[in-house]
């Protein structure tokens, strides 16, 4: 049951050398292990309107020390609109218009989830589309371990 | 104005009963404005020896608030070796063997520091930043 994530990062004029960084096609493995990941939430999607953080992905503190992967884009074509994305009210960064993340996630614990919110959202804004997914395992639904 | 892309590929036949394949490309540009990036530390290798202890990657007190985009890669086989991902002294997560992560950082404060810590001696890390000016 693998899952695969492949990231390709070009450019041929940021430095005098291009940037041609491909990882191929890495498959998306239980914590110490070669087992597949087996559980997602699938691909959600929500419209973001909440200047505040709301929560996207609620950690599960049995979750510590097992993989899991998480995939957020910010759908919106406007440069200039941005989702705040915190882990325990930690800032990990602005996902602008267009830009995705791919991140490893550490449940370390209940207040560890994942958040987001519309920072700069006003009602003449329009809501932001936030697309996410999360691949994991966990302890109380196993499948394969 | 460079232009610098990065292409997210999530496939699964198997996963669910529905097949996944998800695609992003993005361009890398300034915090809230169309303008490529222009600076990269390029792409570097970090390799911690001994005592496997925790290390600083990115100093956030040498980085101006803005969109910095982060990618790293544990380049080890051994399955359990980890790197342990730190912002701030939140952990973020493990980054297995083989894993690799991309992430916008903003670096809005000195002590956002990105702290790798890796769980065996002699493991290596890849990584890039991209620079907002």
């Amino acid at each position: 049951m693998a899952t695969n994530a492949q990231l390709i990062l070009t450019s041929g004029d940021i430095a005098g050398d291009p940037v041609n960084v491909d990882t191929g096609q890495i498959t998306l493995t239980k914590a110490g292990t070669l087992n597949d990941l087996d559980q997602s939430t699938g691909l959600s999607r929500v419209h973001l309107r909440s200047t505040t953080n709301k929560v996207l992905l609620a950690a599960n503190a049995e979750g510590d020390n097992l993989a899991a992967k998480v995939y957020v884009i910010n759908k919106s074509t406007d440069s200039a609109l941005y989702v705040t994305v915190t882990i325990n009210a930690q800032t990990i960064g602005k996902l602008y218009g267009g830009d995705f993340m791919f991140i490893p996630w550490s449940q370390t614990d209940t207040s560890a989830s994942i958040e987001v919110a519309a920072t700069n959202w006003t009602s003449s804004t329009g809501d932001i589309p936030v697309e996410y997914a999360l691949f994991h395992e966990d302890t109380d639904f196993l499948t394969n371990a | 104005m460079a232009t610098t892309t990065a292409q997210l590929i999530l496939t699964s036949t198997d996963l669910v009963s529905d097949s996944l394949s998800v695609s992003a490309i993005a361009t890398l540009t300034g915090a809230g404005n169309s303008t490529g990036l222009t600076l990269t530390g390029g792409l570097g290798r970090k390799k911690l020896a001994s005592g496997h202890a925790q290390y600083t990657l990115f100093d956030g007190d040498a980085y101006a608030n803005g969109a910095h985009k982060i990618y790293l890669k544990n380049t080890s086989t051994t399955a359990s070796e980890y790197f342990t991902i730190e912002i701030n002294s939140e952990q973020m997560g493990k980054l297995y063997a083989g894993d690799w992560a991309f992430f916008p950082w903003e670096a809005n404060a000195d002590t956002n520091d990105i702290k790798i810590d890796p769980s065996d001696d002699n493991m290596t890390l890849e990584y890039m930043l991209f620079i907002d000016e």
